[in-house]
């Protein structure tokens, strides 16, 4: 019976129904479990954008060690990462590639705006070649005000993001 | 052939032989910026470095600031240097607008110009050491700067962005029993960085993959114009701080380190003599600071220049000679101001430097040109 359905032609939208029923079934129960997963293994990608890459350096050196809080140190593979730390100005040049960078990124993927020029402009408000802000170019999470912030908020950022991630749902991202 | 798919993003037709590899911006070897190497299998056949990133207009933002709300925004190319990046804007604007410094405040400023040399310079180390695969050798750097950022911290309020060099002087004195911690931290820092030659100078994984690796002749340093700790990694005798000292470096006893190589080992290891040298010149100017008196001569509000006039300034920077032109027409801004840096100067021999390398050796040969891509772009 259910193999006459299953046609090489439909199977994938078997496959769709039976993801439909799964995430119904894990929503609840496993969410927690998900999410609990999820946040403490934050990859962020190694996409440098401006100076406040200097504090995002510091932040994983001995003295602050993001690590301890499930943060890894930027990585280069897009494919296994989850988060994107926006550190700093984004120029007209840099706003597609950000934009590609976003993309390619399997779901879920986290953003933190990192600094005051990836909030609004910051001190280059004005400048010909700026962004005011990130939030024309991808969605973001967590703002971490500063110019640079310090390492410390950068931490307090990641917490309140991991925070979030708690509360969402987990089904939004299967 | 090339089709865009996207504004300033191309597919590109793939020859037969040589593979066009993009290196950046989202690459852990590039930083800001991308190099477009061309590889004809491990081989380097070409390279073409493509900065600009993050050019954020910083000369035309400073032709409608006027002279001290420039200050921010000038030190920013190079947070982690912010004191030697702003240095030449500020003499040249006490030229322009006929301020005489204490002389309190030049030694200040030289202590601080020298701790945030270090600085900058453990960052650079602690990015080689990554770029080469060597965590030790991040950790170690990234957490022994930490103290000097302490001191700074101390000096000026903030971690990185101090803007604590403001023309007619520093921003503030120097907070009580400030001489003895900066002593004492000092020579810690000294006996620290000693340790690096075990493990990151003398390890003969890294001697096989910088030596004899992107070698630059003495000719070549000069006909390209590089600047800083590349032109005297390759023989050329050349240090501002000796050569055309400004504020107090001329009464100070400063020794210049050169190496004849001229490779990548030699460039990577020139800053880390450097940082040496840099704790000799804080312990002298610590000595001979006079202890009190002032150190800003307070300005006007909105202060304007009293002719129009022109004015160039050099200093000797963590990475080379930085210069900042000045063009006033006696108004409360700047009519031009034009920055020339290092990086910039040091990103010409980056092609001439990978071609016939292997692609392993770039990050290698790319990080030991002393660059800092934000700096680059202004
Ligand atoms: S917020 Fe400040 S430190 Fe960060 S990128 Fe912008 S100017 Fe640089």
């Amino acid at each position: 019976m259910l193999k006459d359905l299953i046609t090489p032609e439909n199977a994938n939208v078997f496959v769709g129904k039976l993801g439909d029923i799964l995430e119904k079934a894990i929503d609840k129960p496993l969410g927690y479990a998900i999410n609990w997963g999820r946040i403490w293994s934050l990859w962020p990608v190694h996409i440098e954008t401006a100076c406040c890459s200097v504090e995002f350096g510091a932040a994983s050196s001995p003295r602050y060690d993001v690590e301890r809080f499930g943060i890894i140190e930027a990585f280069g593979s897009l494919r296994q990462c989850d988060l994107v730390v926006v550190q700093g100005t984004i120029t007209r040049k840099m706003a597609p590639r950000l934009r590609l960078v976003y993309d390619q990124m399997p779901e879920p993927k986290y953003v933190i705006a990192m600094g005051a020029c990836a909030i609004t402009g910051g001190l280059y408000f004005d400048s010909y070649n700026v962004l005011p802000g990130i939030d024309g170019v991808i969605p973001v999470d967590v703002y971490v005000p500063g110019c640079p912030p310090r390492p410390e908020t950068l931490i307090q950022g990641c917490i309140l993001l991991q925070e979030k991630i708690k509360r969402m749902k987990a089904r939004k991202f299967v | 052939m090339t089709t865009e798919i996207m504004p300033g993003l191309a597919l590109q037709k793939v020859d037969e032989r040589i593979m066009t590899l993009n290196v950046g911006p989202q690459h852990p070897g590039s930083g800001h910026m991308r190099i477009v190497v061309q590889i004809d299998g491990d081989y380097i056949v070409a390279c073409d470095p493509d900065p600009g990133y993050v050019h954020r207009g910083e000369e035309k933002m400073a032709e409608y600031r006027n002279y001290i709300t420039n200050i921010p925004h000038l030190e920013r190319p190079v947070i982690h240097d912010s004191c030697n990046v702003l240095y030449p804007y500020v003499l040249g604007a006490e030229e322009l607008l006929g301020i005489e410094v204490p002389e309190r405040a030049k030694y200040i400023r030289v202590i601080a110009s020298e701790l945030n040399r270090c600085i900058y310079i453990m960052y650079w180390l602690a990015i080689y050491g990554i770029f080469l695969g060597h965590s030790t050798m991040f950790m170690w750097p990234a957490g022994d700067r930490e103290f000097l950022i302490d001191l700074m911290e101390k000096m000026s309020g903030a971690r990185v962005t101090h803007a604590h060099f403001v023309p007619g002087g520093v921003r503030n004195d120097l907070p009580p029993n400030f001489e003895d911690v900066c002593l004492r931290q000092v020579n810690y820092f000294e006996k620290r960085i000693k340790e690096y030659a075990a493990v990151f100078y003398d390890n003969p994984i890294l001697i096989s993959r910088t030596q004899d690796t992107g070698v630059l002749s003495k000719q070549d340093a000069i006909r390209l114009g590089t600047t800083g700790s590349v032109l005297r990694a390759s023989g050329v005798d050349y240090d501002l701080r000796v050569k055309e000292p400004y504020d107090v470096y001329d009464e100070l006893d400063i020794h210049t380190n050169v190496m004849k190589e001229g490779d990548a080992y030699a460039r990577s290891r020139i800053p880390w003599l450097d940082m040496m040298e840099s704790c000799n010149i804080i312990r002298q100017a610590l000595q001979k600071m006079p202890k009190s008196g002032s150190v800003r001569t307070k300005l006007k509000p909105n202060p304007k220049t009293k002719v129009p006039a022109t004015v160039y300034k050099r200093v000797e920077s963590g990475r080379g000679s930085l210069g900042c032109y000045i063009v006033s027409d006696g108004k409360t801004e700047p009519y031009r101001l034009k920055l020339s840096v290092p990086s910039f100067r040091n990103l010409i021999a980056l092609p001439y430097l990978l071609k016939g390398e292997k692609l392993g050796n770039m990050p290698s040969v790319y990080w030991s040109l002393n660059y800092w891509p934000v700096e680059a772009d202004r």
